[in-house]
C-alpha cells in the first residue's frame, strides 16, 4: 500500500463510473452512507483532538490558559483541512470538465501555488507546481488541472511521489500525447529544524510521452516556464 | 533571602528598580501568559528571577506570571517522547492513514522529535543564553539588528509561523553581543506562540537585560494557518512591533529605526 498510484486512491469510486452505476441508487446510498460518515468523521475529530490534548501536555505546556484552551480541536481540524485529500478523486472533481477540441499544441498552467504536509515530520512543505500537457484532441478544464493538484497534495506526502501521481492522473484522465510536471518546494522539514537551510527548494520532475522521449518538447516547456 | 548572582547582572547599579529604561508601558500584564506546567516527570519547577526581583508591587506579581521562564529539561523530553510517538501515531490513524506503511513507519517518533525541537525555547532561560555577554561601551547611538529569520508555531492551530525580526536598541552606556539578539529571538520564538505576545517579550527581555534607553522590536511574518488553510491568503503578511522608551516617546528616533529597516 506504500505506492498510492492515481488509479489506486480512485478504487471505489472508479468501479462504479466504469460500471455505469444507476444515478438515483448512488444518491441514495450516498445519504445513508452520509449519515453514518458523519458521526464517524465527528468520532475520528474528538480521536485527534485528545491526541492533540495530550501533545500540548507532553511539550509542558498548559492547556488550560486561555490560548490553548480550543487548540486541541483547531489542530485536529486543521490536520484534517491539510489531509482532505484522502477523500476526494479525481473522477469526482474532474466534473466531466473535458472538452473535446481540434489542439495539439502544448498547453501550460503554471505557478500553481501548492502546500502539503511532510510525510515524515508532519511539518509543511510548500511551494509551486507547472503542470503541460500535449493534448491528444481532448482538453480539461484549466482549473481541473489546479483541483488534481490540490487533491494529491493535500495529504501526507513525499514530493517525489506527489509529482507522479499529479501526472499519472492528468495521463489516465486525458490521454494525451505528453504530461509533463515540475515542482519547486521549499520544505519547512528542512528549514526550520535539521540542518536549517533557509534558503534551500526541492525541485522534482516527471515527464511522460512525448516529453520524455522528444527533448525539443521538453526544453520549451522548461523554457516556458522560467521566471524570466 | 538567598543571594543570586543572576538578578545582579541585571540590576546591577541602577537605582530605581522600576524600570528607568523609561518604559512605563510595559507588560502590564494584559497578555496572557505561558504558566509553567509540571510536566509528568518533574518536580515543580523553579521559578527562575529574572529581573523581576527588585520590582515587589503587586502588579509585577502578574507581569512575572507573564514572564516567567520554562524550564522544560532535556531529560523531561526523553520521558515524554514516547507520549507524544503515542499520540502522533492516534492523529495518523485518525487522519485515515495507514502508519504502517513504510513511508510513516517511524514518522510518530520523528513528528514527536520536530515538535520538541519546535518547543525547545521552553527549555532556555535568557540568563543562560546572555552568557554574560553584555559590555561596557560608551555608546548612545542606535544599534539594529535585522532580518533575523525566525519560526515559530502558531498556538492556535499548531501550525508554523515564520518571518523577520528587527530588532534596535539605544544602550545606555551598555552594549550586548549582537548574536544574543537572534539569541533572545529564538528562545521566545521556539514556544507556541501569539505573534503579539512574541513581540513584546522579545521587547521587554532585552529591555530587562540591558537597561536601555530605548528598544525596537518589528516583526513581520506569515501564518501558515492564513495561507494554507482558513482563508487562504497566499500573499498575507502580519506585522506587530513594540516600541519601548525613546522609540516610543520620540517620534524621531523611532523614525529612524524604521527608515533604516526598511532599506
Amino acid at each position: 500500500m506504500e505506492y498510492r498510484t492515481a488509479s489506486d486512491t480512485n478504487g471505489k469510486h472508479v468501479a462504479e463510473y466504469q460500471n455505469g452505476f444507476n444515478a438515483d441508487l448512488h444518491v441514495q446510498e450516498e445519504e445513508e452512507g452520509g449519515r453514518a460518515g458523519e458521526t464517524e468523521t465527528r468520532s475520528k475529530l474528538s480521536t485527534i483532538q485528545r491526541a492533540y490534548s495530550t501533545v500540548l501536555t507532553e511539550l509542558g505546556e498548559d492547556v488550560d490558559r486561555e490560548g490553548l484552551l480550543r487548540t486541541p480541536l483547531r489542530a485536529a481540524k486543521a490536520m484534517q483541512f491539510l489531509t482532505k485529500g484522502y477523500h476526494e478523486t479525481t473522477q469526482e472533481i474532474l466534473n466531466d470538465a473535458i472538452f473535446d477540441e481540434n489542439h495539439d499544441e502544448m498547453v501550460i498552467v503554471k505557478d500553481i501555488d501548492l502546500f502539503s504536509l511532510c510525510e515524515h515530520h508532519l511539518v509543511p512543505f510548500f511551494g509551486k507546481v507547472h503542470i503541460a500537457y500535449l493534448p491528444n484532441k481532448k482538453v480539461v478544464g484549466l482549473s481541473k488541472l489546479a483541483r488534481i493538484v490540490e487533491i494529491y497534495s493535500r495529504r501526507l506526502q513525499v514530493q517525489e511521489r506527489l509529482s507522479k501521481q499529479i501526472a499519472t492522473a492528468i495521463s489516465e484522465a486525458l490521454e494525451p500525447a505528453g504530461v509533463a510536471v515540475v515542482i519547486e518546494a521549499t520544505h519547512m522539514c528542512m528549514v526550520m529544524r535539521g540542518v536549517q537551510k533557509m534558503n534551500s527548494k526541492t525541485v522534482t520532475s516527471v515527464m511522460l510521452g512525448t516529453f520524455q522521449e522528444d527533448p525539443k518538447t521538453r526544453e520549451e516547456f522548461l523554457s516556458l516556464i522560467r521566471k524570466n | 533571602m538567598e543571594q543570586r548572582a543572576v538578578p545582579t547582572q541585571y540590576a546591577a547599579g541602577h537605582g530605581d528598580p522600576k524600570k528607568d529604561a523609561g518604559s512605563g508601558t510595559t507588560c502590564t500584564g494584559e497578555v496572557n501568559g505561558e504558566r509553567t506546567a509540571a510536566t509528568a516527570s518533574s518536580s515543580p519547577p523553579p521559578h527562575p528571577r529574572t529581573a523581576s526581583s527588585f520590582s515587589s508591587s503587586s502588579s509585577s506579581a502578574v507581569t512575572e506570571g507573564w514572564r516567567e521562564e520554562r524550564t522544560r529539561s532535556v531529560e523531561d523530553n526523553e520521558m515524554s517522547r514516547p507520549g507524544l510517538t503515542a499520540a502522533y501515531r492516534t492523529i495518523l490513524s485518525g487522519l485515515g492513514e495507514d502508519p504502517q506503511r513504510q513511508g510513516l513507519l517511524k514518522t510518530p517518533l520523528r513528528a514527536a522529535t520536530a515538535m520538541q525541537f519546535f518547543t525547545k525555547g521552553y527549555q532556555e532561560k535568557i540568563i543562560d543564553v546572555l552568557n554574560d555577554a553584555i559590555f561596557d561601551e560608551d555608546h548612545d547611538e542606535m544599534v539594529i539588528v535585522k532580518d533575523i529569520d525566525m519560526f515559530s508555531m502558531c498556538e492556535h492551530h499548531l501550525v508554523p509561523i515564520f518571518g523577520r525580526v528587527h530588532i534596535g536598541y539605544l544602550p545606555n552606556k551598555r552594549v550586548l553581543g549582537l548574536s544574543k539578539l537572534a539569541r533572545i529571538v529564538e528562545i521566545y520564538s521556539r514556544r507556541l506562540q501569539v505573534q503579539e505576545r512574541l513581540t513584546k517579550q522579545i521587547a521587554v527581555a532585552i529591555t530587562e537585560a540591558l537597561k536601555p534607553a530605548g528598544v525596537g522590536v518589528v516583526i513581520e511574518a506569515t501564518h501558515m494557518c492564513m495561507v494554507m488553510r482558513g482563508v487562504q491568503k497566499m500573499n498575507s503578511k502580519t506585522v506587530t512591533s513594540t516600541m519601548l522608551g525613546v522609540f516610543r516617546e520620540d517620534a524621531k528616533t523611532r523614525d529612524e529605526f524604521l527608515t533604516l529597516i526598511r532599506s
